[in-house]
């Protein structure tokens, strides 16, 4: 396999290197190659003076190869550039104590922190949702049913056409998708709150609400048409909102653990910065 | 090599693919239960050719010239009966049984596909005769014994892929 | 006699006469000239392929517009996929793995420098064969010259019947050829890596590139192959009558569209994996951090490959497969997001938190990253089988992969010769002359392809002639064209601004960007024996370990 192979034993470096010769053989024989096939759309002779070349080819490489490879002897130029860095040394930040190599961020919430984050910001929004439901329709199923009828717009109720009633497999629907969708937001929430800068509540809790109704507000019209001609958006936004500060003050009330860093997997998987210097304070490492 | 077996054996599979896909499905005669018959004979040929190289090969890890030369020279015949054989069976289905490559599906598929395997076989031939050359002259030494290995390795490939085409074509497409 | 000898011998003292330079040229088996070979060439069939381009884009400029003939415009986009794809895009990534990956690793050449030269040539002579086709083509037998049977030249239409003469032929041979000089070029790239590493260098040491290439290399030898069988079943029907992919006599024409995108989808991977080994590079050194997640991003890169050689049919929802089938290839091409995704996250956090230098590279980059996002997501979108009925064959589809290739695999490819042309040449490039490109292509680009996706979406199919107004695609359709007039400039910028620099930039250095891998340990441009000894590593970042010994980064990984 490794025909080509150079000494690699560093009491080997001497004053010159051998590197293959130089050869023209590859060229002849791609060239008779090239001819070969194009005498299919040219004419005989051709494909047979390419024939002739490509055997040539194919020979006097054979020749170049065998019984012993070709090569040429280089002189080494005396001359190896210097490896020099133009990074200036700075004074570091001590973040952990022991060591100057961190792995950002340096403490996270726990699971759990996320999961009950979720949990409760999902009863604040529910609970806002219902009063929505008696402030508007007079009715706490109003909204319910509504976030059934998102993701499953042939269930019953528009057939009923009564958006305001009860009905059992709307409510289980909805509190289905309801849950899950708020504990993988309480956990995405919990992992990126961390990393947040300044003040995570804020951007957590009013910024990225806003910022997600938007998002929302553009597309629902083609994603949902039923919840788009029902939906109350300043209600939308205010629940939002309520899930948000919630959850971020559920998550952020709780301990902060180190990260893994000391354990071989996290070295090799976790957040790397090498040398922590004062500019990227922007980081997030608070 | 081993990357070059690789993309050759990918080449393989798309036309035994072909192959497969298409049994049964020519529109017109002859089909291949009416006019193939097993080539038992010349597929031990073939089949016994790779256990020479391989002995030629260890003859001459062990510094043996003599016998890598003996068993290297069995295999060019064995590989060259197999050559001879394909050609006299195709010489039959030319002109006894009237199946070209332009007759139906299966004349097509079955003459790329075996005559794609035959290409190889002579190919590897062509290799394995020049170097027998240089072994009659004199010229195969022990320290040679890993590029010849390679040469074997490409044989070896050449009648795995027989292995397969026998089975699709003779024994599961008629 | 005498006397003439001596002016040889007195020019060649000054500068190697132009016949000598040529010859050393064409006979060289050194990777690193092997490899600027690769990407002159295929520079110069971008600008081919280009040409093509802005024909196909004046031609659909207005509504009824007669700038070409409809043969000519079959022609056109014909001629211009197929350059694209096999002469222009994949050249270039082999010529940057062929330069790259020896150097990357410490070794002196590649494993078979004679293969590598053959390879080249074969590809080159590949692409002339094909150009061959609009002069020799029409001399011969009379109908029509050049290929004009679409890029993927799906059956019957192939077939003799319908593609009298020899224009489907020369295209079946020239990619029969470049494909060969392409399976040899990746054999010898997954045998270097394999083989030719350096002392202490393990494959968990390989820099990102290394690993990609290596990665492409496999994917390369895995799905040329079935387009060279593909191919050759073709010829059979074509020169000996064969019946694979003709209709009556019982064949199929699904058939080849399976073996075409068996190859077809691998090959975007082929380009798109190389592209992601640029970014892998030129992110890290220009945020001043490591990659972020090394075996993750490797992880990631082999799960695209495998991933990418089962999602082929996700080209062919609109024949008619089973809907299991249907199913399947939706879920696998949806699956092949996930470790895309994990990727475009590790390349944000490598920025995130560093020092961000905006040069030319970072700058392409960066683009790089918005642009493959969008363009996985109209991805996402295709590979629903509904949504892909209706939209199938439209300018959407056209849009989308063009995002693709244009947005995220040449834009990180224009990056790679920004920050390797200091390496390749030994100076610097003109800065505000590669702002300049980077803005006009960024602008142009967004034009172009953003705009192309809304005439797709209102009903205009892909490869037509010309339209009736009055449907909605006329503004579109002038906004493209005007795209592609800045993308042009742009790129004639670029190339004036490796011409320049190249006769009168400022000499690099052998480490402008302060750089963390192997190739910035040698002089620029390197010698033809590349390391003087063979280097020897202990970590992904040899250079930062020279660099700061106080601090090695073997204390880490």
């Amino acid at each position: 396999m490794n025909i080509g192979a150079f000494r690699s034993d560093p009491a080997m470096v001497t004053q010159t290197v051998e590197v293959p010769a130089s050869t023209a053989w590859p060229i002849v024989l791609a060239f008779g190659i090239m001819l070969v096939v194009a005498g299919l759309v040219t004419s005989e002779s051709v494909s047979a003076l390419g024939g002739l070349l490509a055997v040539t080819g194919a020979v006097g490489w054979f020749r170049d190869v065998f019984p012993r490879e070709r090569h040429e002897l280089l002189t080494v130029s005396p001359e190896v550039p210097a490896v020099t860095t133009g990074r200036t040394t700075i004074d570091r930040t001590a973040l952990a104590p022991d060591r100057h190599r961190i792995w950002l961020p340096v403490e996270i919430y726990p699971i759990s922190a996320g999961l009950r984050g979720g949990l409760a910001g999902s009863v604040a929004m529910a609970m806002l949702a219902i009063i929505y439901g008696l402030v508007s329709q007079r009715s706490i199923w109003y909204p319910i049913n509504l976030l059934a009828a998102t993701f499953f717009p042939t269930a019953g109720p528009q057939a009923a056409g009564d958006l305001t009633r009860f009905y059992p497999s709307m409510f289980f629907l909805a509190a289905a998708l309801h849950l899950s969708t708020s504990i993988l937001v309480g956990l995405l929430y919990g992992a990126m709150l961390p990393m947040l800068p300044r003040r995570p509540i804020l951007l957590g809790g009013l910024v990225a609400p806003i910022v997600w109704s938007g998002v929302v507000y553009s597309i629902l019209g083609i994603v949902s048409p039923v919840l788009d001609s029902h939906i109350d958006w300043i209600w939308f936004v205010i629940s939002q909102i309520g899930f948000g500060v919630v959850a971020g003050i559920i998550v952020s009330r709780r301990e902060r653990i180190p990260t893994w860093q000391r354990l071989p997997f996290a070295l090799r998987a976790g957040l790397e910065q090498s040398g922590m210097r004062d500019e990227s304070h922007h980081g997030g490492e608070q | 090599m081993y990357f070059l077996i690789a993309a050759e054996a990918a080449i393989f599979t798309i036309f035994v693919v072909a192959y497969i896909f298409y049994v049964g499905k020519s529109a017109t005669g002859p089909q291949p239960a009416a006019v193939l018959h097993a080539p038992l004979f010349l597929t031990a040929c073939l089949l016994s050719s790779s256990l020479t190289t391989h002995l030629a090969v260890r003859g001459l890890r062990s510094r043996n010239v003599r016998r890598f030369t003996w068993w290297w020279c069995g295999t060019v015949i064995l590989g060259g009966i197999f050559v001879a054989g394909t050609a006299r069976e195709w010489r039959h289905l030319v002109y006894q049984d009237g199946l070209t490559i332009q007759t139906n599906l299966f004349g097509t598929t079955y003459y790329s596909l075996v005559g794609l395997h035959a290409f190889h076989v002579i190919a590897g031939l062509l290799a394995l005769a020049v170097v027998l050359v240089f072994a009659i002259r004199g010229d195969v030494r022990q320290e040679h014994s890993a590029r010849t290995e390679v040469l074997s390795m490409y044989w070896h490939f050449v009648d795995a892929v027989w292995v397969v085409i026998f089975t699709v074509v003779y024994l599961i497409g008629r | 006699m005498s006397a003439a000898r001596a002016t040889v011998a007195v020019v060649r003292s000054e500068r190697a006469p132009l016949v000598d330079t040529l010859h050393e040229w064409v006979t060289t088996v050194d990777h690193k000239r092997l490899g600027i070979l690769y990407i002159i060439y295929a520079l110069l069939f971008l600008a081919f392929g280009g040409i093509e381009a802005i024909i196909i884009r004046i031609q659909l400029i207005r509504p009824h517009n007669t700038f070409v003939s409809p043969q000519v415009f079959n022609r056109m986009f014909t001629m211009h996929g197929t350059t694209m794809i096999f002469f222009a895009a994949m050249p270039l990534v082999f010529g940057f793995a062929n330069y790259l990956v020896p150097l990357m690793i410490g070794a002196r050449d590649t494993a078979f420098p004679r293969l590598n030269a053959f390879s080249f040539w074969l590809t080159a002579f590949g692409g002339l064969l094909l150009y061959f086709s609009f002069l020799g083509g029409n001399g011969l037998y009379g109908a029509g010259n050049a290929p004009d049977v679409g890029w993927f030249a799906y059956a019957p239409l192939t077939s003799r019947t319908f593609s009298p003469g020899h224009s489907t032929d020369f295209w079946i041979l020239a990619l029969l050829l470049s494909g060969i000089g392409s399976m040899g070029t990746a054999i010898n790239i997954a045998a270097t890596v394999l083989c030719m590493r350096c002392p202490g260098m393990t494959l968990g040491k390989m820099p990102l590139l290394a690993w990609l290439n290596f990665t492409m290399a496999g994917l390369v030898i895995l799905s040329m192959s079935p387009l060279t069988a593909a191919q050759l079943m073709l010829l059979v029907d074509r020169y000996l009558g064969g019946h694979f992919f003709d209709v009556q006599a019982g064949g199929s024409a699904v058939l080849w569209m399976h073996f075409f995108w068996i190859f077809g989808h691998p090959e975007v991977y082929v380009l798109a994996i190389p592209a992601f080994a640029f970014a892998s590079e030129i992110i890290p050194v220009f945020s001043r951090k490591p990659i972020f997640g090394y075996p993750v991003m490797v992880a990631a890169t082999l799960a695209i490959g495998f991933i990418s050689m089962s999602v082929w049919a996700h080209h062919m929802f609109t024949v008619g497969m089973t809907s299991a089938g249907n199913t399947f290839f939706v879920l696998s091409t949806m699956a092949i997001a996930v470790p895309t995704g994990i990727k475009i996250f590790n390349w944000l956090a490598t920025i995130w938190g560093g020092k961000v230098q905006y040069r030319t590279p970072m700058l392409f980059c960066v683009a790089f990253l918005f642009q493959f996002l969008i363009a996985g997501l109209t991805g996402i979108m295709l590979a629903a089988a509904p949504f892909d009925w209706q939209l199938s064959g439209s300018y959407f589809v056209v849009a989308h992969f063009h995002y693709v290739i244009v947005g995220g695999i040449l834009f990180t490819i224009f990056g790679a010769f920004y920050y390797w042309f200091p390496k390749m040449s030994g100076r610097m490039y003109n800065e505000a002359l590669g702002k300049v490109h980077f803005w006009l292509f960024t602008a142009g680009f967004h034009l172009t392809f953003d705009f192309m996706h809304v005439p797709g979406v209102l009903g205009m199919p892909r490869r037509i002639y010309t339209y009736e107004p009055g449907r909605g695609w006329d503004i579109w359709n002038l906004v493209i064209t005007i795209g592609v007039l800045f993308q042009a400039v742009a790129t004639l910028v670029f190339l004036g601004n490796l011409l320049w620099s190249k006769l009168w930039g400022k000499v690099a250095g052998s480490d402008p960007w302060d750089g963390w891998t192997l190739e910035w340990s040698t002089a620029s441009p390197p010698p033809a024996y590349n390391f003087p000894s063979l280097p020897e590593v202990r970590s992904r970042r040899p250079l930062w370990d020279l660099k700061h010994p106080e601090d090695p980064d073997w204390h880490y990984e």
